[in-house]
C-alpha cells in the first residue's frame, strides 16, 4: 500500500464548468509539496473537491489517502480518514468555542462511547497556543467570530495541530498575512513536518515558500499540473512570472 | 365602530379641502350629458359605463359582482390610515366618456403648479396639457407610428374595451385574475368602474425594444382616474412599459384607483415603470401585481412624488420555478403627505428569488410607510427573498413607518430583511459646505446621493428630471 | 391568602370572581382595582384572526374556558415544589408559588431588610404597602394586544411578589422566584412588582415551570418594572411551562433618565404562549437590552410581540429575539419601535433571528418602525432561515458527524443569549433545559 496522497486524473466541474482536467498528483507521506499557478486555475477547487464539498461535482477520477479512496465519501469521514484542510476562509461558527469545536472534532475520531481525557486535552491544546503565540482567552471566544485574517490562519494551524492529521493541504493559508503572521503560521507548518505527515501548501506567491521549504513545487494551470521542480522552481516563478506558462500552456487562442 | 362615527362626522376642514369644490374651481362639464354617468356609484351607471362602451355581457356582469363586493368590503382602516375615510364616494364622478374633461383655463391652476412647470422647462404645449387646460398635442401621429411598428410585430396595444371586445381569446383570461375583484375594497371599485388604461399582448419570443409608454395612449381615452392595465408577456417575450411622468400631473378628480396586473409567460421578462407626481389633492390608491411563470421576470420600478395618499404595493406572485421578482421603490413624502408605499413577494414554486429595495425621503411634515409581504409556504425548497428598506427623514418632524411581515416554512428557504432611518450626516452637509455648497443645495446632494443607484434604474430622461424634481422637492426644508 | 373554600367555576364566571374577590373586601382599594379588572375583561372582546395586533396567530387556540382557580397544594405536594425549587441557589432570597399559592419563602437577609429593601408575596404587600401599590401596581398595559388577558389578570391578581430596592442600594445576587403548575386545568394569575428606587441596582429570576408533563393549566402572569434615575434593573425569566400550558405573559417596563434595564426572556414551554413586552423610557439617556430566546416544536405557537417605546432624548434601545424552531411549531415575533417626536439622539435597534430545523415549521417575522425624530439610528433586521451550509461544511471538514455538527451549531445560536444572563449557575440551568428539549425533539424527528 503505497504512503501518498495520490491524486489520478481527478475532473472536476461546477456548475457546467469543468474546473480539473484529469488532474494527476501524488504527495508521498514525509513531504512537503507546494502548488503554485495564476489565478483562477483550480487551486482552491483542489482542495474544496478533495474535503469532500457538495457544490464541486466529481465526474471521474480517484485519491487514495495511503491506498484509501475518498472520493465520494462525504466530508467528515474524509476528514476522519486523516485529511486536513486548511480554509482559505474559514467560517465563522457564532456561539461554539474553539475549546468545544476542537474538543468535538476530537471526540468525532474517538470510538463511540470512549472517554474523553479532558485534562490531557486542554494541556494540549494550551500548550500549542503558546507554540503559535495565542492568547489562551482565545479557547473561549467563537470559532474565527471577529478574527482579523492572521488570527483565522493560526487558528487553521492549531486546529491542524491538534487534530494531527496524516495528510494537510493548505488552501492559500498566506493570503491577509503580514510577515510576522506568515512567520507563525509557517513555524506552526514545520513543526508538524516529519515522516508521518504529508503536506500540500496551495499559494500564488512564493514568499510563503521561504519559510515553508518545499521538497516539491508544482506548477497548476487549466486545471492541471503542467511543470514540476524542485525548490527552485519556485525562485524561478518569482522572477519570471506567470504568463511563460500562460503562453506555453494556454489553450490555443485563448 | 369608530371608524364609521368619523365618516358620518361634519366634514372638517382636511376633507373639505379634498371635495370637488365645484363652485370655486368654477369647472365647466361637457353640456352632452349623455356621455356622463352622474355623481355617486349605484348599479345605474354600472349600466349606463357598459352601455356607453358597447360591452359584452360578461364584462357587464363583472362590473356588477365588483360593486358589490365593493359595497360589503369595510375601509382598511384597522391597519391602514384614517385618511381613508375622507374620502366621500357620493361626490365623486365615475365615468366621464370620450376624452371628455372638465374645461378650464390656465388661469385656473394653482401658481404653485405653473411655477414647477416653469423650473422643471416644460414646454408651453406640454404644460397646458398637464393642467388638464387641453388635450395633448402632436402625440396622434407618434402614436399611430408606434401602432404600426408594433402591429408588425403581432403586438397588441389598445385599452381595456377594444382589449375585451376584440381579443376576448387572449385577455379574458388574465382578466381579474392576477388581481381577483376582492383583492380589496379598492380593486372592487375599479373592476366596477374601470375605463382607460392598457392592454398589451406581446407574442412568444418577441422582444420589444422601445419601452411602450402610456403616454401614447392618453388621447385615446379619458385616461387615470380608474384606469385598468393587462400585460400579458408570452413564452420567451420582453417589454417594458413606462406611465406616469416627473412634471406634476394636475388633477381635479381627488380618487384614482388603477389596477394593474402582468402576466410573464415561460422565459418572459416584463418591466414596469411608474413615475407618480399626481398634484397634492389626489388620493392615489393602486392594486398592483404581476404573475411570474417558470424563468419569467417581473420588476416593478416605482417612484412616487405626487399625490396626498398613495397606497402601493406592487406585488410578484412567482408561479413558476426559478422565477423571479423585483420592486424597486423611491418615495418622496413632503408636505402633507403619506406615501404608504411597499411591495409583495408571494412564492408559490421552488427556487424563486425577489427582490425589494425600497428608499424613502420625508421632508418636513411628511410621512412614509414601507408595507411588506413576504410568503414561502411549506412546499416549497430553495427560495430566496432579500429586503432592504431605508429612510432618510429630512426635518425634525418627518415621519417614517416600517411594517413588513414575512412568513417562511419549508426547506433551504431564507429570507433577508433589513431597514434602517437615518438623517442626512452634519459631517456631510458641512463638509459640503465647506466646499461652498449652500446648506439647502448639499442636502439636494446628499439626498440624491441617497437614491442615486435607485435613480439609475429608470430610463435615462426620467433620471435627470427625477433628480431635478427631487431638488426641486427640497427646497425650503432647510432654513 | 387561601381559596381552598373556594368552589371550582370557571374563571371568566361572576361567582368565580365574587367568590375570590370576597376575601379582599378589607383591603379597598386593592378590591377597587381588581373589580374594575373585571369589568374590563368582561367589556373586551376576545382577539379575533382579523385583529392587527394579534395577526399570524392562531386565534382560534386561545382560549379561557375549562379553567379554575386551583386550591391550595397539598402538603406532600408543598414540600415536593420547595425542593424541587433550587435552581439558582446562590440567591438574595428566594420564593416558591404552586398553582398561585405560596409554597416557600426564604427571605432576604437582616442587612438587607435593614437597607429598607421589600421582597414579600403580593398577598402580604396588599395589606402592609397600599401606598407602593397604589403608586406602582398594574398602572400601564403593552397597548400590544393583549388587554383583555391583562383585565383577566387584574381581577384575579394576588399571586406573586413585590420587590422594593431604595435609593443606592446594590444588591449583587438575584431574587429567584418559582412559579409551578401542578393541578390538572389550574388557572392562575402571577404578578411580578420591581421597583428600583435612584441608582438601585437589583436582578430577579422568574421560574415558570411545570410540575407534570400532562397537566393543563393557564397562566397569566403580568410584571410591572420600574427603574428610577440611574438604576438597574436586571431581570430574567425562564418559561418552561409543559406543553399543554396555555400562557400569557405580559410585561410592562418603565426606565427613568440613566437607567440600565436588561431583560432576558427563554421561551421554552407552553401550548400556546402569548409573550408582550413593553418598554417605555421616560428619561434621558435611558439603556435598554431586550433579549430572547424560543426553543419551538411539535405544535407549539409562540406569540411574541415587543414595543421598544422613546419617550426621551439621548436613550438606547436594543432587542435581539432568537427563535429556533422544530417539527410543526409556528413563532410570530412581532416587534416596533416607536420614537415620538422629541425624542432626538436615539439609537435603538431590533434583530430577529429565525433558525427553521424542519420544513413543517412556520416562522413569522413582523419587524416594525415608527419614527417621529429625525436625528435618531433606528435599524431592524429579520432573518430566517436553515443551519448555514458552509458552516456546516466546517465542521465536517473538521471529522465532525453530522448530526453532532447540527447540534453545535444550533446551541451555538442558543449560546449568543444564554451568556447574556450573566449568571453561570442559571447559564447552566438553561442549557440544560434548552439542550434536553433539543435532543429529544431531534431524537424523535429524526
Amino acid at each position: 500500500m503505497s504512503q501518498a496522497l495520490e491524486i489520478t486524473n481527478l475532473n472536476v466541474s461546477i456548475g457546467e464548468r469543468q474546473i480539473l482536467k484529469n488532474f494527476t498528483l501524488s504527495v508521498p507521506k514525509g513531504e512537503v509539496h507546494a502548488i503554485m499557478g495564476p489565478n483562477g486555475t483550480g487551486k482552491s477547487t483542489l482542495a474544496k473537491a478533495l474535503a469532500g464539498h457538495e457544490d464541486y461535482a466529481i465526474t471521474s477520477g480517484s485519491a487514495l489517502l495511503d491506498g484509501q479512496e475518498i472520493i465520494g465519501q462525504e466530508p467528515d469521514a474524509i476528514a476522519r480518514a486523516g485529511l486536513f484542510m486548511a480554509f482559505q476562509y474559514p467560517s465563522e461558527i457564532p456561539g461554539v468555542t474553539i475549546a468545544n469545536f476542537i474538543r468535538a472534532a476530537l471526540a468525532a475520531r474517538q470510538p463511540k462511547g470512549a472517554p474523553f481525557d479532558a485534562k490531557a486535552y486542554y494541556a494540549e491544546l494550551y500548550a500549542k497556543m503558546d507554540a503559535l503565540k495565542m492568547d489562551r482567552k482565545f479557547t473561549a471566544r467563537s470559532v474565527n467570530e471577529g478574527f482579523s485574517g492572521g488570527e483565522k490562519k493560526r487558528c487553521e494551524i492549531l486546529q491542524m495541530m491538534m487534530l494531527k492529521p496524516s495528510y494537510a493541504v493548505l488552501d492559500e493559508t498566506d493570503s491577509g498575512l503580514d510577515i510576522d503572521a506568515l512567520r507563525i503560521v509557517a513555524d506552526g507548518v514545520n513543526k508538524m513536518r516529519g515522516p508521518d505527515v504529508g503536506i500540500l501548501v496551495i499559494t500564488h506567491y512564493q514568499r510563503l515558500l521561504d519559510y515553508i521549504v518545499p521538497d516539491k513545487v508544482h506548477i497548476m494551470y487549466d486545471g492541471r499540473i503542467v511543470h514540476s521542480g524542485d525548490k527552485t522552481l519556485a525562485l524561478e516563478m518569482e522572477k519570471k512570472g506567470y504568463d511563460w506558462v500562460k503562453e506555453k500552456y494556454g489553450v490555443a487562442g485563448a | 365602530m369608530s371608524d364609521q362615527d368619523q365618516e358620518n362626522q361634519a366634514p372638517d376642514a382636511t376633507s373639505a379641502a379634498i371635495d370637488i369644490d365645484r363652485e370655486k374651481g368654477n369647472f365647466k362639464y361637457a353640456e352632452d350629458y349623455a356621455y356622463d354617468a352622474g355623481v355617486g356609484l349605484n348599479p345605474g351607471v354600472i349600466d349606463y359605463i357598459a352601455k356607453v362602451k358597447g360591452e359584452d355581457e360578461w364584462v357587464r356582469e363583472f362590473r356588477h359582482k365588483a360593486l358589490k363586493i365593493f359595497e360589503s368590503k369595510p375601509m382598511p382602516t384597522h391597519w391602514a390610515t384614517k385618511d381613508l375615510d375622507n374620502i366621500v364616494f357620493d361626490n365623486i364622478r365615475y365615468y366621464l366618456a370620450k376624452g371628455q374633461k372638465p374645461a378650464r383655463t390656465w388661469d385656473e391652476v394653482p401658481d404653485d403648479v405653473k411655477a414647477t412647470f416653469e423650473r422643471l422647462g416644460i414646454p408651453e404645449q406640454e404644460r397646458k396639457f398637464l393642467a388638464g387646460v387641453e388635450a395633448q398635442f402632436d402625440s396622434e401621429a407618434s402614436y399611430s407610428r408606434m401602432k404600426e411598428d408594433l402591429e408588425k410585430l403581432g403586438v397588441i396595444f389598445v385599452g381595456p374595451t377594444e382589449g375585451l371586445r376584440d381579443h376576448p381569446e387572449i385577455f379574458r383570461k388574465y382578466f381579474g385574475k392576477v388581481i381577483p375583484i376582492g383583492d380589496n375594497k379598492f380593486s372592487a371599485l375599479n373592476s366596477a368602474v374601470f375605463s382607460g388604461g392598457s392592454f398589451i399582448y406581446v407574442p412568444k419570443g418577441v422582444k420589444v425594444a422601445a419601452p411602450l409608454q402610456a403616454y401614447f395612449r392618453i388621447n385615446a381615452e379619458n385616461f387615470g382616474q380608474f384606469e385598468r392595465t393587462l400585460i400579458i408577456a408570452d413564452e420567451g417575450a420582453e417589454v417594458t412599459y413606462m406611465e406616469g411622468c416627473t412634471a406634476p400631473k394636475f388633477e381635479t378628480a381627488t380618487l384614482h384607483s388603477a389596477v394593474v396586473e402582468l402576466v410573464a409567460l415561460k422565459g418572459a421578462k416584463i418591466q414596469y415603470i411608474t413615475v407618480q407626481n399626481w398634484s397634492n389633492n389626489v388620493f392615489n390608491l393602486v392594486t398592483k401585481r404581476g404573475m411570474a411563470e417558470e424563468g419569467a421576470e417581473v420588476r416593478w420600478i416605482d417612484c412616487n412624488i405626487g399625490s396626498r395618499l398613495t397606497m402601493k404595493y406592487p406585488g410578484v406572485v412567482l408561479k413558476g420555478e426559478k422565477a423571479r421578482g423585483e420592486v424597486i421603490s423611491i418615495a418622496l413624502a413632503s408636505h402633507g403627505q403619506h406615501q404608504d408605499t411597499g411591495a409583495k413577494m408571494i412564492h408559490a414554486a421552488s427556487d424563486t428569488t425577489s427582490n425589494i429595495i425600497s428608499k424613502s425621503i420625508s421632508v418636513l411634515d411628511g410621512r412614509s410607510t414601507y408595507r411588506g409581504q413576504v410568503v414561502m409556504p411549506k412546499s416549497l425548497s430553495g427560495c430566496k427573498n432579500n429586503t432592504e428598506c431605508d429612510a432618510l427623514l429630512i426635518n425634525t418632524n418627518s415621519r417614517t413607518d416600517t411594517y413588513p411581515a414575512i412568513t417562511v416554512r419549508g426547506t433551504q428557504n431564507s429570507v433577508q430583511h433589513e431597514a434602517s432611518v437615518s438623517k442626512v450626516s452634519a459631517d456631510q452637509i458641512f463638509y459640503m459646505m465647506q466646499r461652498g455648497l449652500s446648506e439647502g443645495e448639499a442636502m439636494s446632494l446628499a439626498v440624491n446621493g441617497f437614491v442615486n443607484d435607485l435613480v439609475k434604474e429608470f430610463p435615462m430622461e426620467y433620471s435627470v428630471e427625477l433628480k431635478r424634481l427631487i431638488e426641486l422637492e427640497m427646497e425650503g426644508s432647510v432654513g | 391568602m387561601s381559596n381552598a373554600t373556594i368552589p371550582s367555576s370557571p374563571i371568566a364566571s361572576d361567582e368565580a370572581f365574587s367568590a375570590a374577590l370576597r376575601p379582599w373586601a378589607p383591603q379597598g382599594a386593592f378590591a377597587d382595582l381588581r373589580k374594575s379588572g373585571w369589568e374590563r375583561f368582561r367589556s373586551l372582546p376576545m382577539p379575533r384572526r382579523l385583529d392587527e395586533k394579534w395577526r399570524f396567530a392562531n386565534t382560534a387556540e386561545v382560549t379561557l374556558d375549562g379553567f379554575n382557580l386551583a386550591a391550595e397544594p397539598s402538603a406532600a405536594a408543598r414540600s415536593r415544589i420547595a425542593e424541587k425549587s433550587h435552581l439558582v441557589d446562590d440567591a438574595s432570597a428566594r420564593l416558591v408559588f404552586a398553582d398561585g399559592h405560596l409554597v416557600h419563602a426564604t427571605g432576604i437577609s437582616a442587612e438587607l431588610a435593614a437597607q429598607g429593601v421589600i421582597f414579600e408575596p403580593l398577598a402580604e404587600a396588599v395589606k402592609r404597602r397600599p401606598a407602593l401599590l397604589e403608586k406602582y401596581l398594574l398602572k400601564s398595559g403593552t397597548n400590544l394586544g393583549g388587554d383583555k388577558f391583562l383585565a383577566l389578570h387584574q381581577a384575579y391578581c394576588e399571586s406573586g411578589y413585590v420587590l422594593y430596592v431604595p435609593e443606592g442600594v446594590v444588591i449583587e445576587k438575584p431574587f429567584v422566584i418559582y412559579n409551578w403548575s401542578v393541578a390538572p386545568d389550574a388557572a392562575f394569575f402571577p404578578h411580578a412588582l420591581v421597583v428600583a428606587e435612584a441608582n438601585a441596582k437589583v436582578s430577579v429570576v422568574d421560574f415558570f415551570m411545570s410540575d407534570t408533563a400532562t397537566a393543563q393549566a393557564l397562566a397569566v402572569s403580568a410584571s410591572d418594572i420600574h427603574a428610577a434615575h440611574g438604576a438597574g434593573v436586571f431581570r430574567k425569566v425562564v418559561q418552561n411551562w409543559n406543553e399543554t400550558v396555555h400562557s400569557h405573559q405580559i410585561d410592562c417596563t418603565h426606565a427613568g433618565s440613566d437607567a440600565e434595564v436588561t431583560t432576558v426572556a427563554v421561551n421554552l414551554g407552553g401550548k400556546r404562549a402569548r409573550f408582550e413586552s413593553a418598554v417605555r423610557i421616560h428619561g434621558k439617556a435611558a439603556k435598554v437590552n431586550l433579549y430572547g430566546l424560543t426553543v419551538a416544536d411539535n405544535r407549539q405557537e409562540f406569540d411574541q410581540r415587543t414595543f421598544q417605546e422613546h419617550n426621551a432624548p439621548g436613550a438606547f434601545s436594543d432587542l435581539l429575539y432568537k427563535n429556533a424552531l422544530l417539527d410543526g411549531a409556528r413563532t410570530i415575533f412581532s416587534g416596533m419601535i416607536r420614537v415620538a417626536p422629541d425624542a432626538q439622539q436615539t439609537d435603538a435597534y431590533q434583530t430577529n433571528r429565525n433558525l427553521l430545523l424542519s420544513g413543517d415549521a412556520e416562522a413569522n417575522s413582523l419587524p416594525g418602525l415608527e419614527i417621529e425624530a429625525n436625528d435618531v439610528k433606528c435599524s431592524h433586521g429579520a432573518t430566517t432561515a436553515q443551519l448555514d451550509e458552509s458552516e456546516l461544511f466546517y465542521f465536517l471538514a473538521r471529522g465532525i458527524h453530522r448530526e453532532t455538527a447540527k447540534e453545535l451549531l444550533v446551541f451555538g445560536f442558543f449560546e449568543e443569549i444564554i451568556e447574556k444572563v450573566d449568571n453561570d449557575e442559571l447559564a447552566a440551568v438553561l442549557r440544560d433545559f434548552v439542550h434536553a428539549k433539543f435532543r429529544r425533539r431531534a431524537a424523535a424527528s429524526a
